[in-house]
């Protein structure tokens, strides 16, 4: 499949992905109205703590919009693939002759995609609710941060997603590794408040980087290229992970027929 | 043409290309019973199912199995033991190469994306299948013309009938022009003007030199579709080759069609007790149940019958030739009666 074609491909896959989650009421509230609670909640807890600082304010919109932008990702990937077998399009998908780590691949990007449209959402929130000032430090490194960000994110979800083509009840894994990411990945709460044994594990996590990009280009005084250049190193890594998963995992649906099983 | 043999020799090399070709087809599905207590459970779906098919034929194989067939043929499953192979690629192998040249259709509501349009599901598809950007929108719309949907395509696909959505699963499955085409029971649901569109839906793709391979419950279909019918049962092909072919098994015979209202399962017993009757069948309709009885004598057998069914409340009474369901009845009842006396002899 030539370069032009792949990109076409991913690029058709994950459009097609954001209009489906345009018109899923959950993935509307998950992703546009949750967020908005959780920096309601931050933006108040900050004020009792008499933190009122206008880049304290952004500091905990960023961190709650990237938890709407976790959220989807986890049940945008996985939970679509379980859509998918409901609707009997799974198998159509996996039969297709083309790549089915491109089309995995597009319907990732398309969660993360959408999650994101969810922090734009969170700031605007935070700027007419709470007079929150939209400042950025970097401002050109700003979209380059973002992109690193979805692309860690999209090759994590595809990442996720291939345990869903092999199993049914997958749904579960993702209900379990929501909450917990939203903390180790330091998403409101710094890493460095959490005990030391957890922080390797953060370190190996998209949102972590993600998060640490976008607050480096819009908070902190030094340039983010050292978490913008972990953001794509665990990418590569994330993307042949699920390649050889994809492989292994595509053949085990085949012996055991699982893909249409619901 | 003539029947074939479940197990066929290897085409010469002036007969062309096979379009599908099955050898000894095995597929058994590992599950298990029970909740608390699993224990290990081998189901053989499919026992050996061996058939060729050349390009522009059609064959329909009906009963339990197929769907594991064709699934196996198409490269979603793999099979547990025999080989496969379609427009000469190696169904385990070769798996992109036998994507590109086949169509698959299902019956039923699944298989769509309900929440768009028909024409965003077919863009979506056509991208997935690799067609031609530069032909796409041509080949949507001819599709749509082939299967009478043009002017509801940019209708949601959850407000479209069950006909509607079979169409457009049709129109799905030819998007990458393919040359072989999987067809899984494509009138299951549908009304009868829906299932006679697509009919002639498929013999259009027939004429257009395209090979399908349709699974049908409706022996008429199959009949009126097929070039080749294949009969399957508890996962073994029991029978081949054309309509009339299959018929001639029952061609001797006379089918006595007896509307009764609330017969007793004693006098049913009573109809099979008669050496004259070869086979008696009970289908259950809304107030009465018709019995089909299957005899060598003639018309001249109907009194008789009447007679041995006493005081049974007696509808509508009908001798006939036998169809092509006839002859699936009889041998669908005589493979599974010489099955569960290999079983019961086996168990001793």
């Amino acid at each position: 499949m030539s370069l032009a074609r792949s990109v076409r491909l991913i690029w058709w896959v994950t459009w097609f992905n954001v209009r489906m989650l345009l018109v899923s009421e959950f993935f509307v509230l998950l992703t546009f109205v949750s967020p908005l609670i959780f920096a309601t909640l931050a933006f108040f807890l900050f004020r009792l703590g008499h933190s009122t600082g206008g880049q304290t304010l952004l500091y905990a919109a960023l961190g709650s919009g990237m938890m709407g932008v976790w959220s989807t990702t986890l049940f945008g990937c996985g939970g679509a693939i379980a859509w998918q077998r409901w609707e009997g399009t799974l198998e159509l998908l996996v039969n297709a002759p083309t790549r089915y780590d491109f089309i995995l691949a597009g319907q990732a990007f398309g969660a993360v995609i959408f999650g994101f449209a969810g922090i734009l959402m969170t700031i605007a929130w935070g700027m007419l609710l709470f007079g929150m000032p939209l400042t950025s430090t970097f401002p050109l490194l700003l979209p380059l941060s973002l992109f690193a960000a979805v692309v860690s994110l999209g090759a994590l979800g595809m990442l996720i997603a291939t345990s869903f083509v092999l199993y049914r009840h997958a749904n579960a894994l993702s209900n379990m590794l929501e909450y917990p990411i939203w903390l180790v990945a330091g998403l409101l709460v710094p890493i460095a408040t959490l005990p030391a044994w957890v922080q390797p594990i953060s370190w190996l996590l998209a949102p972590t980087w993600g998060m640490d990009a976008i607050r480096g280009a819009t908070l902190q005084s030094q340039p983010p290229w050292f978490a913008i250049g972990m953001c794509f190193a665990l990418a590569v890594v994330y993307y042949f992970l699920a390649r050889v998963a994809l492989r292994y995992v595509l053949h085990l649906a085949r012996r055991d027929a699982t893909l249409d099983l619901r | 043409m003539n029947a074939f043999a479940p197990r066929c020799p290897t085409p010469h090399a002036s007969d062309g290309p096979l379009a599908i070709e099955a050898v000894d087809l095995v597929r058994i599905y590992h599950t298990h019973t029970g909740v608390i207590r699993r224990r290990p459970l081998d189901v053989e779906a499919v026992r050996g199912v061996s058939f060729n098919v050349r390009p522009g034929e059609l064959l329909g194989p009906n009963g339990a199995g197929k769907t594991t067939t064709i699934k196996m043929l198409i490269t979603l499953l793999l099979p547990t033991s025999g080989s496969a192979r379609v427009m000469g690629y190696d169904v385990v192998r070769d798996t992109t190469d036998v994507r590109r040249r086949i169509g698959y259709v299902f019956g039923g509501d699944r298989g769509l994306y309900d929440r768009v349009s028909g024409l965003d599901n077919l863009r979506y598809f056509a991208e997935l299948y690799g067609v031609d950007p530069a032909q796409r929108d041509r080949r949507i719309a001819a599709l749509l013309e082939l299967v009478g949907l043009t002017g509801r395509e940019n209708e949601k696909v959850e407000g479209f009938s069950r006909g509607m959505r079979q169409r457009l699963h049709i129109a799905r499955g030819l998007l990458h022009d393919p040359q072989v085409i999987f067809m899984d029971e494509p009138s299951i649901g549908l009304d009868p003007i829906g299932a006679r569109e697509l009919r002639q839906t498929v013999k259009t793709l027939v004429e257009a030199g395209k090979t399908v391979l349709l699974t049908t419950h409706y022996m008429f279909e199959a009949d009126a579709l097929c070039d080749r019918i294949a009969v399957i049962n508890d996962g073994r092909i029991v029978a081949s080759g054309t309509g009339d072919d299959l018929k001639q098994a029952v061609l001797n015979r006379t089918i006595v069609e007896i509307e009764t209202f609330g017969v007793a399962p004693e006098a049913v017993d009573r109809l099979r007790d008669d050496p004259e009757v070869i086979a008696v069948n009970t289908e259950e309709r809304d107030q009465s149940q018709i019995l089909l009885v299957q005899s060598e004598r003639g018309p001249e057998i109907t009194q008789r019958l009447l007679g041995t069914l006493g005081d049974t409340r007696i509808g509508k009474v009908v001798a006939r030739e036998p169809t092509l369901e006839d002859a699936y009845v009889h041998l669908i009842a005589s493979t599974t009666r010489s099955d569960g006396a290999e079983r019961a002899a086996a168990l001793g």
